[in-house]
């Protein structure tokens, strides 16, 4: 779908048909400033030099100003659009709409958080309506694995424990995330790696507090067994 | 599969059932390598250890990927449309 259409329909589009997916369809786009639990992301988001200045000046229509606040903050964008997606073309489709969201928006920022907090929420809701729209069993937080494989009790003694063997690295992970289920790596991403709460994931997905927790043990397990086979493979070649 | 007494709640537990505690464990903030069954169970006890060291390697993925320069071109040639028509208007798909 042209981005164009994409962008136009999305506006007006507040209650998909996913029900089955999530639980009601409703879409949590916010126009102003959204305030997620500060704690974790305060870790994450250090003030950055210039960037004041830049947002400033944004808000009063600097047009060299906004190309700053994307060059401090466009790999973060970027990044989170990929893990989240999973597929470069649209990852990339969607950092352009979540920068162009943000020149329409910056209006509205009043710092009642840090920015990039504020500009990684407008990311993930970008994210959120595009998968919506799509409406993909990708984004089910449904989805299970083989009941036998899953929800059994491991019997896995005497394999390689990951702690122990020490070789699981940034890539590894990274690669081990890219392979999750949609629905698994949506929610892992959220929480493992951006620091959002249980509960506002539950917002964001518009899903139970239970079933974001639920979803995240399921995504840690399968991300085991991604990791685990990846070691046996290594150690097999 | 492994059955363990539970010696502080004086009740029976086996995997399955210490497993499907498991998220709940994490999220109260337990030491749950020190539960009763992981100290006593050993495939539970490296599940346990495996599950909050992707936890806590997951913390320390940084963004590391950048958007090719297209990216920024797309916004710009939206961003010209737009300030040209002097009202919001559609964006372009990224060259």
């Amino acid at each position: 779908m042209e981005l164009a259409e994409q962008t136009k329909s999305s506006y007006g589009l507040t209650r998909e048909v996913k029900r089955g997916i999530f639980k009601t369809g409703d879409l949590r786009m916010s126009a102003g400033p959204i305030q997620p639990k500060s704690v974790q992301h305060l870790r994450r988001n250090p003030p950055i030099a210039g960037e004041a200045e830049a947002i400033a000046k944004a808000q009063g229509g600097d047009a060299p100003a906004f190309e700053t606040l994307y060059s401090l903050h466009k790999r973060r964008v970027y990044s989170l659009c990929l893990r989240m997606l999973g597929n470069v073309a649209e990852a990339e489709d969607l950092t352009q709409e979540a920068f162009l969201q943000l020149y329409r928006k910056i209006g509205t920022f009043r710092g009642d958080s840090a920015f990039s907090t504020w500009l990684h929420r407008l990311a993930v809701n970008v994210v959120l309506m595009h998968l919506r729209k799509k409406g993909l069993p990708q984004v089910s937080l449904e989805e299970t694995l083989e009941p036998s494989q899953e929800d059994g009790p491991r019997k896995d003694i005497g394999e390689r424990d990951l702690v122990l063997s020490g070789s699981i690295d940034r890539v590894a992970l990274e690669r081990a995330v890219e392979n999750l289920p949609p629905g698994y790596r949506l929610v892992f991403v959220l929480h493992d790696v951006e620091g959002y709460e249980h509960n506002e994931i539950a917002d964001m997905l518009s899903c139970s507090i239970g079933n974001s927790k639920s979803q995240l043990h399921k995504a840690r397990m399968k991300l085991r067994d991604l990791l685990r086979s990846g070691q046996r493979k290594e150690s097999i070649a | 599969m492994n059955n363990t007494r539970d010696q502080q709640d004086g009740i029976s537990m086996n995997c399955a059932e210490f497993q499907e505690m498991i998220p709940e464990l994490f999220e109260s903030g337990t030491n749950v390598s020190n539960e009763a069954h992981a100290l006593e169970c050993e495939n539970c006890a490296a599940l346990v250890r495996d599950l909050e060291y992707i936890a806590s390697q997951a913390k320390l993925l940084l963004p590391i990927h950048d958007p090719s320069p297209a990216v920024w071109d797309g916004i710009q040639s939206a961003l010209r449309t737009e300030t040209d028509n002097e009202a919001p208007a559609p964006t372009g798909k990224r060259s």
